[in-house]
């Protein structure tokens, strides 16, 4: 009845739906398949829309987050569909209707909050969801300061910032639950890099002070501490030190005479010897012991495995010692995948270039698991392997399930392993793949549009992974997997490109996680040839793309 | 950013001028390589003779077993005639070690002829897990308890060694 060729059609798929059962466990990507059919290929240039920074939809499609462009408040919306009827004879030819062009009439207003006091501003870079419970993670900071001192166990050139507050919120109604701030601290908030959610679990790393803070998220809207990792690895081992120390102390109390009592960062110091001299960390013991066992053990014979321990350990020790945690994420609820690496690399944006090493950490045994350098093979063909499980996402969201990664998609793996082939240098290639880890949290788009078996896509202008890209002239084709034919066009500029060279365009695109409408943001950039990164946002304009949804009445 | 430029320093020294305290460290080294002490293991950190670093495994049997323990040695330029200096950069609980790592061993200090070497260095450091000396300790309240309840010392030791030397 219906040619194989022809099952591309809606009404052949509809049909199909009735008449066929799915292969067992197929029927949400068949159900998925309908997404051909219906693109955001309409797009709505220029509409009128309210001048914030938009920043994405909720992972379950149910809010739109948005700043204020004085990055002082929060403007959360909730994403509708507009619907119109027309009665003409001829619909395909009708224009929208004049609402269409209306922000207001995708997305209703749910309310305007003030989240930054005077001296702090949002971080618009950084937003977390917490799907489970409907709450928003957000974060206001003051501003970096370069060149602050390291005082107090402090890393020596990490930049310091005064206040940096995460507000945990009700985003059904905006209500702050709870707050949490970090004094004189550096968190790398852009693309919430510096902080990884995991079902109720949250992992923020201290890049300053060399902590990984693990708090819960609790139902009832707080933030609780479980434990800190960096100086000590167990929650209890300051206590612990602490009051064994006392006893220690009290005994030698006797013998120390006139200590002269300095103002706090001082006495600090004298607690702690000097960087040269000080002992290792918690988490930095279990590292070099880890790495030590192993090179001690691949050898048996007693002089070959001096030489050996010489040579691998030894010459590097001041290496991993000066190593700093620059990310992390959670594997499940107990293991942290690190990534150590300089302190140069871990503030630079670009930190491919530096070495860097990868370890899985127990927080609960306070183990390393494995440890390895970031341009080896075999940590490769693990993560090519078995990508989505370093990909950890909650598990309530089920739209989650369907970002097409090389492990679970024959097209991502095959063009992987097409590049991979291509690569003049194997090590570099590793180096490159392996950078994505740890990953971020929630920086993939769910949506359909980004399944890589339903569309083909050139992932250097557009993919699921929220980026600001350049902008191009061309437009970005959506190509169907199945038929091979143009679905839609998403073109990022406007519509008469311009071609000053000192004008950089950005663009980003927030697409909803179900819904067939997507943003298009375009920055335009002005540079000035002294200050590149210093520019000044001079232009903005916000596509509306949309797909049109016929229904024959 | 400061151990980095003090380190060049040091290295532009053991490079340029072949001293005869280099020339010791260097023989000392050929020495340990063709007989290490057991457990335990030492070399120089980087390209610098002077400054060393020693793992001890901690022998079995006692409360610091399954620890291991890193080490810093510091030549000093006149050596053999001074002692090197020796820090531990782990955590222990013990009476001759301070809190900041310190050791108070007698060849370290006043006992130390030039005819000891690092591989002997390494032995008896090796042996104070085996053989605290309370009478000339650190820390007087381990010893205290050493002496006084050897028990409650021990499971203290171990659970330092569980916590912070593993």
């Amino acid at each position: 009845m219906f040619r194989s060729n022809n099952n591309n059609n809606v009404t052949a798929r509809i049909f199909q739906r009735q008449i066929r059962t799915p292969a067992p466990g197929t029927s949400f990507h068949c159900a998925r398949r309908f997404y051909e059919n219906i693109v955001p290929s309409c797009t709505i240039y220029d509409a009128e829309c309210p001048d914030h920074s938009f920043r994405k939809f909720t992972e379950d499609g149910q809010y739109l987050i948005s700043f204020s462009r004085n990055h002082q408040d929060l403007i959360v919306y909730r994403p509708s569909w507009l619907t119109f009827s027309c009665k003409e004879e001829d619909c395909d030819g009708q224009d929208l209707p004049l609402k269409a062009r209306k922000f207001e009439s995708f997305f209703s207003q749910l309310y305007s909050v003030p989240l930054a006091s005077s001296s702090e501003l949002i971080c618009k870079d950084f937003f977390l969801y917490i799907e489970s419970n409907q709450f928003g993670l957000f974060a206001t900071s003051t501003p970096q300061v370069h060149d602050a001192p390291a005082i107090g166990g402090a890393v020596n050139g990490v930049p310091s910032v005064e206040k940096i507050t995460f507000h945990l919120l009700r985003l059904g109604d905006g209500v702050i639950l709870d707050e949490k701030v970090f004094r004189n601290d550096y968190v790398n908030l852009a693309h919430s890099m510096g902080v990884f959610l995991y079902d109720d679990l949250l992992a923020i790393v201290s890049l300053r002070y060399q902590k990984i803070h693990i708090l819960q998220i609790r139902d009832s809207g707080t933030l609780v501490d479980v434990r800190a990792i960096g100086e000590f690895c167990q929650e209890d081992d300051e206590l612990f030190l602490n009051s064994s120390s006392q006893c220690i102390a009290s005994a030698d109390k006797s013998r120390q005479h006139h200590i002269p009592v300095d103002h706090v960062g001082q006495s600090d110091n004298h607690n702690q010897p000097s960087p040269d001299n000080s002992l290792l960390s918690g988490i930095k013991q279990r590292l070099l012991s880890f790495i030590f066992q192993g090179i001690w053990n691949e050898e048996t014979d007693e002089t070959l495995r001096m030489q050996h321990v010489k040579k691998k350990f030894y010459f590097h020790f001041q290496d991993y010692v000066d190593l700093i945690m620059w990310k992390v994420q959670l594997l499940d609820r107990h293991h942290l995948l690190i990534k150590f690496g300089s302190v140069d690399g871990g503030v630079s944006r670009n930190a491919d270039n530096h070495p860097a090493f990868l370890a899985v950490y127990n927080m609960e045994t306070t183990e390393i698991i494995a440890f390895y350098q970031n341009s080896v093979d075999e940590l490769y063909l693990l993560f090519e392997q078995f990508c989505d499980h370093f990909h950890v996402t909650s598990k309530r969201s089920l739209y989650m399930n369907f970002i097409s990664s090389h492990s679970n998609n024959i097209h991502a793996r095959e063009q992987v392993r097409s590049s991979r082939n291509k690569s003049t240098s194997l090590p570099q290639f590793v180096k490159k793949m392996l950078s994505s880890l740890p990953y971020c949290s929630q920086s993939q788009s769910p949506s359909p549009y980004f399944d890589q078996s339903l569309f083909r896509y050139d992932e250097k202008l557009i993919s699921a992974t929220e980026r600001h890209r350049q902008c191009t002239d061309h437009p970005i084709k959506f190509i169907s997997r199945q038929s091979n034919t143009l679905k839609f066009k998403i073109k990022p500029g406007p519509e008469v490109g311009t071609a000053d060279g000192r004008v950089k365009k950005i663009s980003s695109f927030l697409f909803h996680p179900f819904l067939p409408l997507a943003l298009s943001i375009q920055q335009t950039w002005s540079l000035q040839p002294a200050v590149i990164f210093h520019s000044e946002i001079t232009n903005y304009s916000l596509y509306l793309m949309l797909g049109l949804v016929v229904e024959y009445g | 950013m400061n151990s980095s430029s003090s380190s060049r320093g040091r290295t532009w020294q053991s490079t340029t001028t072949v001293s005869s305290s280099g020339k010791r460290i260097q023989k000392e080294m050929s020495e340990l390589n063709l007989d290490p002490p057991p457990h335990s293991s030492a070399g120089p950190k980087g390209d610098n003779l002077y400054h060393w670093v020693a793992t001890l495994i901690a022998p079995s049997g006692t409360p610091y077993q399954g620890g291991i323990f890193f080490l810093d040695i510091t030549f000093p330029i006149d050596y053999p005639f001074r002692p090197p200096k020796v820090v531990f950069k782990t955590r222990i609980y013990h009476c001759n070690v301070d809190s900041g790592g310190n050791i108070g061993l007698d060849i370290l200090k006043d006992s130390w002829s030039p005819a000891l070497t690092i591989s002997k260095v390494l032995l008896a450091l090796r042996s104070i897990f085996t053989n605290p000396d309370p009478y000339k300790p650190l820390v007087p309240g381990i010893a205290h308890l050493y002496l006084e309840d050897k028990a409650k010392h021990n499971e203290l030791a171990a659970e330092w060694t569980r916590r912070f030397a593993r």
